[in-house]
């Protein structure tokens, strides 16, 4: 393991009444990392986050900071901060008083206190707002709080619990790009666990997709999309397009393989006869036949959707044999309408190939 | 800022209680009040002089503080600990403390009393442990003694502690302890600057409800420690019932009654107080 490695999970496991949680997960986080945990509710992703904070004991496996052994060590001694989903600020005090409540009962003087945590407050854009009591804040102010008063004591690694669910969606656009350059500005390790992909592509140097309690890949955000590694982390980021098929041959790299709508191939190798699943990603399919190149895809499907995104158009087919498929565009080709049958091809590189699970 | 509202014909709910309470409970209590100030030569304090005169009521007084202070005391050190248990407890576990704090409520005064009769008398339990831990040298009679009253009474009055701070303590966020944790704050800084703080209107007024019913319990004394051991409710019965000196028991009941209700006062006073720093 690098020595450039601030936090080092090896191994954890969790089991809540025999159900387990968390099965054997390694993690290891760079210095100064942005790292999200991306998974749908119940894949252990709360419950990693909590065993690095040492809100939760592992049942097996060991927890490195900076290189020495915190498995056993209580919360108070880590030095990671959280963001908790509530944010969980003290409802008793003032915004200065819920910044200062770390550096007070570290015991630092008041003098260097109270400099602090006009720091951070300035910070986050709450310089004017110390002494207001914290009950009668917005949403996203509430959340510059919990980030200024956990940043203020200085934590060797910061944890986000789903910080951004509970704001609405402009105010949570707005709030990821501000605090992804705050706390880049700020050069600490961090780790974000969220169950929205957008949010884990917008903030994350790198994404460890979550399943059922295991790690299936962890990469940068463009690997993740255009190299998943499993069916699952396909299909958690971004759209797709699925077809089941049936391995024939391999030639040079390239398999060949039998589905619903004709033959498609892809880079990769099977035994023949293996149950596969080939997908591709929405933008890298165009309209119309490709030519008889041995490089492109092409299969014929038919219009049945036209949803206007924006910037883009989604175009929903159906495939000759049935399956779904998603084509992203610029604009709807001219001519082309509702019910047309239409000609689809992509190149045979952009081609996700997976073995396929069947019952 | 504050808007003078239109009435709210929902608040006439709470009428015909208003008028029961006035019927059942202003009213004697005023004429319970106005017969204390009564003289042969119209009103006068000559009662409450001569009873403030008198050093055996000032010891009555301060019995009757002391057992409320000291029950409030035992019932808070007991009644905290149980209502975080109980708020931090789920389902069976939440539901049967909850039934073993609330059914001895339907048990009455008199059958407990009997109970605590076998507990504090020589050869009884307290006694058997106290002597058994070495506290106690030889077996002793904790029944009519102050401390036998207290352990009594905070047995009575022991839901009436936990049930307020535990209504206060299930609304606060589990995370605000975890996330005082990640700041660095150690456990007893937490417990002083966190979790104490918070449970605080709670505390208050279990307080005041257990100071109030401890500082106006009769049966309880009665039947636990006998006449030597006077409070001003025992005194205000026996003025009453054996001494027939009506002027003398609306003395002390009076005298009861604004204790009580200045403590009740100042108690919503610290509630509001803590509430507004929260």
């Amino acid at each position: 393991m690098s020595k450039q490695m601030l936090l080092d999970v090896r191994g954890a496991e969790k089991a809540f009444g025999g159900q387990a949680v968390l099965d054997g997960v390694d993690l290891a986080v760079r210095k100064g990392e942005f790292v999200s945990l991306l998974g749908p509710s119940g894949c252990g992703k709360t419950t990693l986050l909590r065993i690095v904070a040492g809100l939760l004991g592992a049942d097996r496996g060991q927890v490195l900071l900076d290189g020495a052994d915190i498995t056993g060590m209580p919360t108070h001694k880590r030095g990671v901060g959280v963001v908790f989903q509530s944010y969980a600020l003290f409802p008793h005090l003032s915004v200065s008083d819920n910044v200062a409540f770390g550096l007070r009962a570290q015991g630092q003087p008041a003098g260097s206190i109270r400099q602090t945590v006009a720091r951070f407050l300035d910070l986050v854009h709450l310089g004017g707002m110390a002494s207001r009591s914290v009950r009668g804040l917005s949403g996203g102010q509430q959340q510059r709080v919990a980030v200024a008063r956990a940043l203020a004591v200085a934590p060797k690694l910061l944890l986000l619990d789903e910080p951004f669910s509970a704001l609405d969606r402009k105010l949570r656009e707005t709030m990821q790009i501000e605090l992804k350059h705050l706390l880049r500005e700020i050069g600490i390790t961090t780790i974000l666990v969220t169950h929205d992909q957008e949010e884990a592509l917008v903030m994350s140097d790198r994404i460890a997709v979550m399943n059922k309690g295991a790690i299936e890949q962890f990469a940068a955000p463009d690997d993740i999309y255009h190299r998943p590694r499993t069916p699952f982390a396909l299909g958690f980021v971004g759209h797709s397009t699925r077809l089941d098929g049936s391995a024939r041959d391999t030639d040079q790299g390239v398999l060949a393989v039998d589905t619903a709508a004709g033959p498609v191939r892809a880079p990769g190798s099977f035994v023949p006869g293996s149950p596969v699943l080939l997908a591709v990603r929405p933008e890298r399919i165009s309209i119309g036949a490709g030519l008889a190149n041995p490089a492109v895809n092409s299969i014929r499907a038919t219009l049945s959707d036209i949803v206007f995104q924006g910037s883009k158009v989604h175009l929903h087919l159906a495939a000759r044999g049935g399956g779904p498929v998603l084509v992203e565009t610029n604009r709807v080709p001219d001519g082309l309408a509702i019910g047309d049958e239409t000609a689809l091809n992509w190149p045979v590189a952009d081609t996700l190939l997976f073995p396929r699970e069947t019952a | 800022m504050k808007a003078r509202r239109a009435f709210d014909p929902v608040l006439l709910l709470a009428a015909p209680a208003l008028a029961y309470m006035a019927l059942v409970f202003a009213l004697p209590v005023l004429i319970l009040i106005i017969g204390s100030f009564k003289g042969p030569g119209g009103p006068t304090t000559a009662a409450y002089t001569a009873f403030l005169s008198d050093a055996f009521n000032w010891r009555v007084i301060g019995n009757t503080l002391r057992v409320a202070a000291l029950t409030s005391l035992v019932c808070l050190v007991l009644g905290y600990p149980t209502a975080v248990a109980l708020a931090r407890s789920r389902g069976a576990v939440q539901a049967g403390l909850l039934i073993a704090i609330i059914l001895p409520l339907s048990v009455g005064v008199i059958v407990k009393a009997f109970a605590w009769q076998i507990v504090l008398r020589r050869d009884g339990i307290v006694s058997a442990v106290l002597v058994a831990t070495g506290v106690w040298d030889a077996p002793q009679l904790m029944l009519f003694t102050e401390p036998g009253l207290v352990i009594g009474a905070a047995n009575v009055f022991l839901p009436f502690m936990i049930l307020p701070i535990y209504s206060v303590l299930k609304l606060i966020d589990p995370n605000l302890q975890a996330s005082a944790a990640t700041l660095g704050a150690p456990p007893l800084y937490r417990f002083f600057k966190l979790a104490l703080p918070m449970a605080m209107p709670g505390i208050i007024s279990g307080a005041a409800i257990v100071f109030s019913l401890s500082a106006a319990m009769y049966v309880i004394p009665t039947l636990l420690i006998g006449d030597r051991f006077q409070t001003l409710a025992t005194l205000t019965a026996r003025a009453f019932l054996l001494m027939r000196n009506e002027q003398l028991g609306s003395t002390t009941a009076t005298i009861l009654l604004v204790l009580a209700v200045s403590i009740v006062m100042l108690s919503a006073r610290l509630v509001r107080a803590a509430g507004d720093s929260r």
